[in-house]
């Protein structure tokens, strides 16, 4: 058996540190955005905002304590280098320090579009955004960077771990929608909220859509190459060891029937004009396999990378 | 560093002290009017070395005492490795042979566990190519240990910084040959200035056919091999013959 130095410590802080990055750039460019769903945005905005930092940070508390001497962690900060550990941590850094600001502009019980500190938000959400798209990318560079490691050496990774991300940051949107904004009685409110899901709902389909075809690219590309990662690719194709958690949990349940959901739900208000009314058993169970989906891609990816290595010495 | 050898480096000094002096007092003696071309030389820095070794697999035994000396000589905790000896067995009987293989950390020319060091602290040294890490600034992130496509690097759990081979820099550095060398019986260690063309280790390269470990990863390592059987277990597959290697190491599969 090989050695699995990075196990789940880090296969959590790669999926929680996704999580939290894609919450806060979907809420960032939602606030962004101009023209369409009105004051609904808002209230997308304000959950990811609010959502985002917190399994960022536990992410990176994981991953610092993983280290056995968390104050070492600072010598990350004493150089910049082009290792993309070194330029992850630094993205991460300011990711959690401006998205915390920017979540603290959502708190207040008043906030609303066009309140006083929506200037100090447009300009947070600019910063927080690319920061944010840097945290969930790095990730899928870290590990794409080793040919040592030929599971992992494919520059499609830091793709399929982005919209991985930001999918995730959607499902969790998703989900507090349900916890927080469903039960309101004012028509108004309701309304926007349908909005919003629909909103969320359809980008989510996109993002989704662009996973399938990222995963197919990289099976398609290793089994049209020969050697080290042919045979690293293996671990997860049928009959080897991560066959069955790679195929049903992320392929099937993370990925393949949300995305369909999704484009049947959205189909009537997309191609014909009807109106969209999200379903809570649709809410509730489309983010659950997505963040399933999204921790065991992490999982897959981060042991078969491992677990594989080069065939000739 | 023992007695015997601390004696020895001294005495070394000494000569070199001695011998450094006689060239000056001669330079000065038989050059006086050429003053300039004599501040020119002195002002010259010393030339960088690139320490590379030699291993001649037909003279290894597979004795294992490159590994005992090397443990004894860092105190490598128990179940790591800095310097191993893999035994690669093949063949179906009666057809069949083993072959020895000694590893230990390449000091690539292009070191991947340099590249993604985040902190700088692993570093490959100008004046001697050896690949070194610094544990003043290592953080224990296993990036290196990940990167490396030889399996040299290890997280030392006493110390938590990561750990490998670093040519004895302690002894190389006072002119001593590093412990596997030194300890090897069969003497199939050469260790040496690959840089300089006259060096022993030079010469042997230039004169047999040799190769290094997984050369499409481009590493370019500094470690060569006479004779060395690069078949692993990969070739099962096939199905023609049997490959068992066993590594020694707490790693039971090669990486």
């Amino acid at each position: 058996m090989h050695e699995v130095n990075w196990g789940i410590h880090v296969i959590l802080y790669l999926f929680l540190a996704g999580l939290g990055a894609g919450a806060v750039v979907v809420s960032g460019s939602v606030l962004l955005r101009k023209g369409g769903f009105g004051s609904s945005r808002f209230a997308v905005a304000r959950w990811g905002a609010l959502i985002g930092p917190i399994p960022a940070m536990l992410g990176t508390f994981l991953l610092v304590f993983e280290l056995g001497q968390p104050f070492r962690a600072l010598n990350l900060f004493k150089v910049i280098n082009l290792s993309p550990m070194s330029i992850g941590s630094w993205f991460l850094v300011l990711f959690i320090f401006f998205s915390l600001l920017y979540a603290l502009t959502f708190l207040p019980r008043s906030a609303g579009p066009g309140d006083r500190l929506a200037r100090m938000r447009r300009t947070l959400a600019w910063i927080c955004v690319p920061s944010g798209i840097g945290v969930a990318i790095y990730t899928g560079i870290l590990l794409g960077a080793m040919p040592a490691r030929p599971f992992w050496n494919s520059p499609i990774l830091a793709g399929l771990f982005l919209l991985s991300a930001v999918s995730s940051g959607v499902a969790v949107i998703l989900l507090m929608g349900v916890f927080f904004r469903r039960k309101s009685t004012d028509p108004a409110v309701r309304d926007d909220y349908h909005n919003s899901a629909y909103l969320l709902t359809a980008t989510d389909a996109i993002i989704l859509g662009g996973e399938l075809v990222i995963i197919f690219l990289f099976l398609l590309f290793a089994q049209l190459t020969i050697g080290d990662v042919r045979y690293a690719v293996a671990e997860i194709l049928p009959g080897g060891q991560l066959a069955m958690p790679f195929w049903v949990l992320v392929v099937g349940f993370g990925v393949f029937i949300p995305f369909v959901i999704e484009i049947i739900e959205i189909r009537p208000r997309l191609l014909s004009g009807g109106v969209f009314r999200s379903r809570m058993a649709v809410e509730v169970v489309v983010p659950i396999l997505i963040l399933i989906g999204g921790f065991t891609l992490r999982y897959v990816v981060v042991i078969a990378g491992q677990i594989s290595a080069s065939a000739a010495l | 560093m023992n007695a015997k050898q601390r004696q020895l480096a001294s005495r070394r000094g000494f000569m070199q002290k001695l011998v450094g002096g006689a060239a000056v007092t001669s330079a000065v003696v038989a050059v006086p009017a050429l003053t300039t071309a004599t501040s020119a030389a002195k002002e010259k820095k010393p030339r960088n070395k690139h320490y590379g070794m030699l291993i001649d697999t037909r003279k290894c035994i597979g004795c294992h005492s490159c590994s005992v000396a090397c443990k004894a000589e860092f105190d490598v905790p128990l179940g790591f490795t800095r310097s191993w000896v893999e035994y690669t067995e093949k063949g179906n009987y009666p057809n069949v042979s083993r072959h020895f293989l000694p590893r230990l950390c390449n000091h690539c020319r292009h070191p991947q566990c340099v590249d993604v060091c985040p902190t700088g602290a692993t570093y490959k040294r100008k004046q001697d190519g050896i690949v070194v890490v610094d544990t003043g600034l290592c953080i224990g992130c296993k990036y290196c240990i990940q990167a490396c496509p030889y399996d040299a690097r290890f997280l030392n759990p006493v110390t938590g910084f990561a750990d490998k081979c670093d040519f004895c820099i302690h002894r190389v550095s006072k002119g001593l040959d590093p412990a596997c060398v030194n300890s090897c019986v069969g003497g199939a260690r050469i260790f040496g200035d690959i840089s300089d063309p006259d060096s022993e280790i030079s010469r042997q390269l230039a004169t047999n056919p040799v190769t290094v470990l997984r050369p499409g990863k481009g590493t370019e390592p500094n470690v060569y091999y006479i004779a060395a059987d690069h078949s692993s277990e990969h070739e099962n597959k096939r199905g023609w013959y049997d490959v068992r290697v066993t590594t020694h190491r707490r790693e039971k599969k090669r990486r």
